[in-house]
């Protein structure tokens, strides 16, 4: 009889294992490394800002096409209760095992079913009153994801670990001081076993850096810092001053790309500080609206390129570098893309950083050209005016790159700007622009522009009502997905450049760009605008 | 430029250091009137401040950013309600849920900005007119009433003017009476577009963006129209306003009208 019990107990037992095991594999223990590695080839899922860690924003998925676009309609809306007026919402949503886990402004955050749009769970920072950079923008462009971790930076520059199962916060650290300007916005990028973060508040006394920590533990593994110390390479191209160089700007704010063959991260640098006033800060001041190829596992600077030499413009460089393989003048080149906020369009060889091409993208006066040596022909300092305004001629939204075409396809400003530098007052805590700008407010617009990644040529341009700051995406169906400052969310044939689809989502979308998978059989499209974050697809499912 | 730039900057922290002693003699900031009002220094000096601190969102002019909903700080107090402790509170708190932030200026400074707002804001008619204002509102009814509206009465087509001899000077009006066209604001541009079936329909742009465009008639009909189906799209430059010039309203004539203007205040 005793023996019969015990058998039944470790049959019962066995089944008990096996239903958990069982339970365990279908509710997953989250992404793996391997999982980002693997990128877009499961399209059940997003895991980290572009999708893979190329930054090139396009995802094989083909249920949605030029054709059938025009039946897209909304599946649901999720309201987020919070909002940044003035700005939009930033964020890329990452999908997993059919939850999405979505930040928000004022550093909200939630897991939502991508099924229902309910949310599962609601996260909200108690944010200090004494807020600085991180009170004028205070927005969030999204989460990083490792296993059942979560990772989120804060405006009061801290980087949070989350429970994905509940929203529970299991470690946090400080980043640097929000009392002297920093703040935190950029989605983390999530290496083997790292998290690696930016840092914002270029405009006030600050030093930017780009550091990587260990996931598990909360500990910081490296930093680099952007603005370079006394004596180090790099410092020459400031003044000999260690307190020019302790406040020279650089911030981080936008996240990077990852090549996992070379073991490079691409990061991009914002201005320096004062962003107009340049009297206290002669030289090009590395490694200020450059971008950066650092070794992962070091944080060593391998190589820089710098787009914008001594900076009198706010023309951060924090935009998202766009990996591909391609052919270049007979020869494979693994390169490295960037549209930039000087107006020009960039392909650097991402091995050694060799300059390859810079054309301009819009009516800048700012440059002729890109000389030879990768150096701008500087045509116009600001003093004869109208220049690409402070927002630049693109901005950190992002772009993506369609590889059949060998387009790169980005949301383009037109503006007119003079600047007038002023000596700053240099006060920690307050920012330090150093001058005013006069934007001419009824010239703007905006436009969609294809370029010839091989040319830099105008392939095709869809133009809107007002600059704008709409990020882009693009899927092999040869569809481009864009959103505009008027609150389109709107879909185009990326050969032609025709629309083919639009939705007026009701609020400008600002700072961020489409995200697309596979749920249930369904080819999903979603879009953040104002406070809703809505799907589309082509049916009900 | 640059020189000149440099001493003025140096000018205003010599000035603020010139306030400070001053200030001190009030026993607090934190009242409703503005200790520094009246003072031109404070207004210099507060200019100084605003370029430096609030010009990249409310542009260099103070007339505001609308991509970024940046209002026009030179109509801050044309707000019914609106006072000096107001505008010091939102530049001392910041307005939560927006990208403007609270500023921890020492109280002088924060006055100083307040008075820099004052002087740069839209101001009203400069003295008393000496016109018939019964005459002016005769003739207000004749040729303005139809698009204009005053004390809750007449068209909407063009701004209501019930409280325009505050915010705008005499010959601001004049001006645009004499020629419309010659400044039209943001919200009265002008647009003339051929709808399915030949219908013509002429206005102002309220809204407009990539593929519609939200149109008030000079009927004063809200109509909102999809481009793909316009036959013709024509953003104009002369104003729907009608030009009036000598013959058709004389100066007595609009001396009285302004002076009609002036009375309802």
């Amino acid at each position: 009889m005793m023996k019969q019990i015990k058998k039944r107990a470790t049959l019962l037992l066995s089944l008990f294992c096996f239903f958990s095991a069982n339970l365990s594999a279908q509710s997953g223990d989250g992404p793996t490394y391997e999982d980002i590695l693997d990128g877009f080839n499961d399209p059940s899922r997003w895991l980290t800002y572009s999708g893979d860690y190329s930054g090139r924003r396009h995802s094989p998925l083909t249920q949605i096409t030029p054709e059938n676009a025009d039946q897209l309609r909304s599946i649901w809306t999720f309201q987020s209760g919070t909002t940044t007026r003035g700005r939009g919402w930033e964020t890329t949503p990452l999908l997993d095992d059919g939850v999405l886990y979505v930040t928000g402004s004022n550093n909200y955050a939630w897991a939502i079913d991508a099924r229902t749009g309910r949310a599962f769970w609601e996260y909200r920072r108690n944010l200090p009153d004494d807020l600085t950079y991180g009170a004028s923008a205070p927005v969030n462009r999204g989460f990083g994801m490792l296993g059942n971790q979560l990772f989120m930076v804060t405006l009061d520059a801290h980087l949070l670990s989350f429970d994905r199962r509940t929203g529970e916060v299991l470690w946090e650290r400080e980043l640097a001081d929000y009392r002297v300007g920093y703040s935190a916005t950029a989605a983390p990028l999530i290496l083997d076993n790292k998290v690696i973060v930016g840092i914002s508040g270029g405009e006030y006394q600050t030093r930017g850096f780009i550091d990587a920590f260990d996931p598990v533990s909360g500990e910081r593994i490296w930093r680099f810092n952007t603005i370079p110390g006394p004596g180090e390479p790099g410092s020459e191209s400031w003044p000999n001053d260690p307190q020019v160089l302790a406040q020279g700007g650089g911030g981080t704010w936008m996240n990077g790309s990852f090549d996992p063959d070379l073991n490079l991260i691409y990061w991009g640098v914002g201005n320096p500080n004062p962003d107009y006033y340049d009297e206290t800060r002669p030289g090009d001041n590395l490694y200020t609206d450059s971008l950066v190829a650092l070794d992962a596992n070091t944080g060593e600077l391998r190589w820089h390129y710098q787009f914008t030499p001594h900076d009198v413009n706010d023309w951060d460089s924090n935009h998202m570098p766009v990996l591909a393989n391609i052919e270049w003048q007979g020869d494979q080149r693994r390169v490295v893309m960037v549209g930039n906020r000087n107006g020009f369009f960039y392909v650097l060889d991402r091995v050694t950083g060799e300059f390859l091409l810079g054309e301009p993208f819009t009516a800048t006066t700012w440059a002729r050209e890109i000389g030879e040596d990768g150096r701008p022909v500087v045509l116009n300092d600001g003093s004869l005016g109208c220049l690409p305004d402070p927002w630049g001629s693109t901005n950190f939204y992002p772009p993506t790159f369609v590889p059949g075409l060998d387009l790169f396809i980005l949301t383009a400003r037109e503006t007119c700007a003079t600047y007038v530098p002023e000596e700053p007052a240099n006060t920690p805590g307050q920012s330090n622009f150093g001058g005013t700008v006069f934007i001419d407010s009824e010239s703007g617009y905006g436009a969609l522009r294809a370029l010839d990644i091989h040319t830099g040529a105008l392939e095709w341009e869809f133009r809107y009502p007002s600059p704008t700051f709409g990020g882009v995406m693009s899927t092999a169906a040869g569809l481009v997905f864009a959103g505009d400052h008027e609150g389109n969310f709107m879909a185009f044939d990326a050969e032609s450049g025709e629309n083919v689809w639009h939705y007026q989502t009701g609020s400008r979308i600002w700072g961020a760009a489409a995200i697309t998978y596979m749920l249930d059989g369904l080819q999903y499209v979603m879009i953040p605008s104002g406070t809703t974050l809505t799907a589309f697809a082509l049916r009900s499912p | 430029m640059k020189d000149l730039i440099n001493t003025l900057g140096l000018c205003s922290r010599i000035l603020v250091l010139f306030f400070l002693p001053l200030v001190g003699f009030h026993s607090s900031f934190g009242q409703e009137l503005n200790p520094l009002e009246g003072d031109p220094r404070a207004a210099r000096v507060g200019g100084s401040i605003f370029r430096a601190q609030c010009a990249t969102c409310h542009g260099a002019d103070a007339m505001g950013i609308d991509s970024i909903d940046a209002p026009d700080l030179t109509q801050i107090f044309t707000r019914p309600g609106s006072s000096e402790q107001d505008v010091f509170q939102t530049i001392r708190e910041g307005i939560p849920g927006s990208i403007m932030p609270p500023h921890a200026f020492p109280e002088a400074e924060i006055w100083m900005l307040v008075s820099y707002l004052r002087s740069v804001g839209v101001s009203g008619f400069t003295g008393q007119i000496q016109g018939d204002p019964d005459r002016g509102m005769f003739l207000f009814s004749e040729n303005c009433e139809t698009c204009h509206r005053m004390n809750g009465q007449g068209g909407s087509l063009g701004p209501n003017l019930s409280m325009i001899a505050a915010v705008r000077s005499e010959d601001a009006i004049i001006n645009s009476i004499r020629d419309p066209s010659a400044i039209i604001g943001r919200q009265y541009k002008p647009v003339s577009v051929l709808a399915e079936g030949n219908v013509r329909f002429r206005g102002i742009i309220k809204s407009e963006d990539a593929f519609s465009i939200q149109v008030l008639g000079t009927n004063q009909v809200l109509r909102g129209f999809r481009k793909s189906t316009l036959q013709e799209l024509v953003y104009e430059d002369q104003s729907v306003m009608t030009t009036f010039n000598e013959s058709a309203l004389n100066g007595r004539d609009l001396t009285d009208i302004l002076s009609y203007l002036q009375s309802n205040l």
